[in-house]
């Protein structure tokens, strides 16, 4: 049974996996961070957010001295799964470790904890 | 069986669950950490009288009484902040906690408890205070459980026949409070005797009146008198109708019925939040975000935020935290990190529910001090909420994630807008008379993406989503400044995502008809904290930009003023003059007449991956000015006319089916990348009040998460 736990995120319950929603690929165990079964990729913040104003730090953008962004992806389909804006350097977010044994016990019809 | 709770690792040598400063004159910070207080001989009395369907009935009757004492206050005001909708008023239960909330500023309503409780334990038995019909009390101290010293807090106690049934209080911001800036804003002190009078729950009027010693000594303490003693005599005005509406339901219902069943709505919304919270996935959750000043001064500031949810219950920690630096006012209290919630607790994730102190009941907030957000006692504090803000943007994006499979999805969304800089003017006004305050551009925040569509332009305030940006020709009036443009138009200004963020209200204003000093401060010059949501870009960081030496007037006069926008003046200066692109904290300094400022909170973040928007919204937002066509193709990668906006669906599905694999041909497994990323560090002069690297609280944390602490 998969479980729909982001816009891009599914667990499958059964062998305690984390899946892509949109193509369905596995990435890595439920029980570890998403993040380390996805492709990831920094970017200077300027590729996206092209600076507004021609002031060099007062741009309306962000500095990648102060800012990268991180993102991950499906590494079956290349959809963007989730970002990440941090200082250079700055650990990752283990954002989201559900409760797998509380899961599985709501979806076995235990209900919700 | 381990409890999730039980796996976090608190640092011993700091405090979590109270704050970092103790007991001083007017202040016991005990009496704020606690939950709803036992129920008193009044409420046990009355707590079973009403049936549940009359204690619905009278809940809407209360609520009707607050939000008739919000119309009050706006229509008695004449200060444009609180015309603006940035207050509250609410009624209290005769132990001091908050029953009933009027839409507007909800943390306000839960910090006014604080001169509640403090008068019950300490004042009202005491001969030279007490607790008398007609008292009529008011706080600002940050110390004592104010949000900053411009937040004024007013309180009247209601008695029937001897007994206390209830308290009526309103809060909301007032402004100038006598500090160093004008307008109560000042980023550049570094003690809190810099920020202007505190007063602690000072009784001021008696009898039902404000008294005139204490009503001059108020006013003679700020530079706008008359606005603040029409504010102070409005405030009083609201409360006195809240009393008299209170009366007539004890009239009608008996006191026990009304105090037991203020009580009993507290109660009721605390089980029907934990009947919520069991029906949200149990897990730990983590969201981080990072402040670029102290006030005076650039640096990196890191606010993480870990929730762990089980059963019933929830717990907010705030951990890792930079340390108190003493050299600027971006610090925060444990109570204000924790009030501020609301904003996003009420409007969102527990929305539907009666807005009261019983759905922080379920809640343990663990808030980390001494540190930026649980500062010690002499620190300054006037920007404490960009601390506290910045813990509940972060709740927003957890809570979306928890949301998310739930039956509460409708809730999803990236957050408000809140990349702060704002304006703080003072100076004469057209009436004559001296006007500060700080403009309510702010009021038009962008909301973030939401999980089934793009953000709502200019939608409210950040921490009151029922605000008003106020009237234009109002502002003309009672500001010593004048607004020549107000719009939507930021190109390519807010996050880009499968749905995008909600443009903030951009306004350009000008000093006229007379000088005007102006000061600012702000959260985002250079980072942001406007996150997106699930793959969703952020929206950009706001500086400030002034535009001095400017030919705006001599255009007006020839009727040739081209159309203002974030775009036309930041990226096109069509205007001509001296730009000044700068970090949103400035001292005061004195502007010329015709002297032009652009303002506004910045744009919201976007939801999910920019390759699966709808090529035919791309187009929109080109035709709209939301974007340009470079981000159209570069961002969102869509093949289109630029003549028609015509969209090519086949080349657009080919191109963006091609960055789908340019992605997995450049992204980096996991154990490649983190190395490589972990090497890298920010500047060292970055770092200065940030604590250790990257940890403040663990010299040498080298784990690829954060938060894992053995």
């Amino acid at each position: 049974m998969r479980v729909r736990i982001t816009e891009y995120l599914d667990i499958d319950l059964e062998r305690e996996f984390w899946c892509c929603n949109r193509c369905g690929g596995d990435l890595i165990s439920a029980r570890e961070p998403y993040k380390r079964g996805c492709l990831l990729h920094e970017r200077d913040p300027r590729e996206i957010h092209k600076p507004i104003s021609d002031h060099p730090v007062f741009n309306y953008s962000f500095d990648p001295d102060w800012v990268r962004i991180i993102e991950f992806y499906c590494p079956h389909c290349g959809v963007m799964v989730e970002n990440e804006y941090l200082p250079p350097g700055h650990p990752l977010t283990n954002d989201i470790q559900p409760d797998i044994d509380a899961l599985k016990r709501k979806h076995a019809g235990g209900g919700a904890s | 069986m381990t409890s999730l709770r039980d796996q976090i690792k608190l640092h011993e040598g700091l405090v979590y669950d109270r704050h970092a400063y103790g007991k001083g004159p007017g202040w016991d910070p005990e009496l704020i950490v606690e939950k709803a207080a036992p129920l008193s001989a009044i409420e046990r009395e009355g707590y079973d009288l009403l049936s549940d369907v009359e204690l619905e009935i009278f809940y809407h009757k209360m609520l009707t009484i607050v939000e008739e004492a919000r119309e009050v206050w706006q229509n008695l005001s004449i200060s444009d902040i609180i015309l603006a909708g940035d207050m509250s008023t609410a009624v209290f239960t005769p132990s001091g906690d908050l029953a009933v909330a009027s839409t507007g500023i909800h943390f306000h309503a839960l910090l006014n408890y604080a001169q509640s409780k403090f008068i019950l334990k300490y004042y009202r038995d005491d001969p030279t205070v007490g607790l008398r019909d007609g008292d009529i009390f008011f706080f600002n101290n940050p110390l004592a459980g104010s949000t900053h010293a411009p937040d004024m807090f007013t309180a009247m106690p209601v008695f029937h026949e001897g007994e206390l049934v209830a308290w009526a209080e309103v809060g909301g911001h007032q402004g100038d409070c006598g500090s160093v800036s004008p307008g109560g804003f000042n980023p550049y002190a570094t003690s809190r005797f810099e920020e202007g009078f505190h007063m602690a729950g000072v009784k001021i009027g008696e009898n039902f009146r404000i008294r005139k010693d204490m009503l001059d000594y108020l006013c003679g303490s700020v530079r706008n008198p008359f606005v603040f003693a029409v504010e102070l005599r409005s405030r009083v005005a609201t409360c006195l109708r809240m009393r008299d509406r209170i009366l007539r339901e004890v009239e009608r219902r008996g006191p026990a019925a009304v105090s037991g069943g203020l009580r009993r709505l507290i109660d009721r919304s605390s089980e029907l939040a934990s009947d919520r919270l069991r029906q949200i996935n149990d897990g730990v959750y983590r969201s981080i975000l990072f402040n670029d000043t102290i006030g005076a001064e650039k640096g990196l500031v890191r606010i993480p935020v870990t929730v762990i949810k089980e059963g019933g219950e929830m717990t907010i920690l705030v951990q890792g935290v930079s340390p108190p630096n003493g050299k600027g006012p971006v610090h925060a209290t444990w109570h204000l990190v924790r009030a501020s919630q609301a904003v996003y607790l009420f409007a969102y994730f527990f929305r539907g529910l009666m807005p009261n102190v019983g759905l922080f009941e379920p809640l343990t907030f663990l808030i980390e001090g001494p540190s930026v957000a649980n500062s010690p006692e002499d620190v300054a504090h006037t920007e404490g909420t960009i601390i506290s803000a910045a813990v509940v943007q972060s709740f927003h994006i957890i809570g979306s994630k928890m949301l998310f499979d739930s039956p509460f999805r409708e809730n999803v969304s990236a957050p408000f807008s809140r990349n702060m800089v704002a304006l703080v003017f003072y100076g004469s006004n057209l009436f004559g008379y001296r006007a500060t305050g700080i403009t309510s551009t702010g009021n038009g925040a962008g909301q973030g993406a939401r999980f089934d569509g793009d953000g709502e332009h200019s939608t409210g305030f950040y921490w009151a989503s029922m605000t008003d940006a106020g009237e234009v020709e109002e502002f003309d009036a009672r500001y010593p400044f004048t607004i020549i443009a107000r719009g939507l138009l930021g190109t390519d200004y807010h996050g880009f995502g499968m749905y995008r963020g909600g443009s903030a209200l951009i306004e350009v204003s000008m000093a006229y008809p007379n000088p005007v000093v102006m000061t600012s401060w702000g959260t985002s010059d250079v980072i942001s904290h406007n996150p997106g949501l699930f793959g969703g870009y952020w929206g950009p960081p706001n500086p400030r930009l002034t535009i001095t030496k400017n030919d705006a007037l001599k255009l007006m006069a020839e009727g040739a003023l081209p159309e203002l926008t974030h775009h036309s003046l930041a990226a096109e200066r069509q205007l001509g003059g001296d730009y000044a692109f700068e970090s949103s904290s400035v001292n005061p300094k004195e502007f010329e007449i015709g002297d032009v400022f652009l303002c506004d909170t910045g744009s919201g973040g976007g939801y999910g991956d920019v390759l699966e928007r709808d090529p035919e919204a791309v187009m929109t937002d080109v035709r709209e000015g939301m974007i340009s066509a470079d981000v159209a193709s570069r961002v969102y990668r869509v093949v289109y006319n630029e003549e028609t906006l015509r969209v090519d669906h086949a080349a657009t599905e080919a191109l963006r089916n091609e960055e789908r694999q340019a992605r997995i041909a450049r992204g980096k497994r996991f154990d490649d990348f983190i190395g490589g990323w972990l090497a890298q560090k920010p500047k060292e002069h970055l770092l200065t009040y940030y604590g250790d690297w990257p940890d403040p609280r663990v010299p040498g944390y080298d784990k690829p998460f954060w938060g894992e602490h053995d």
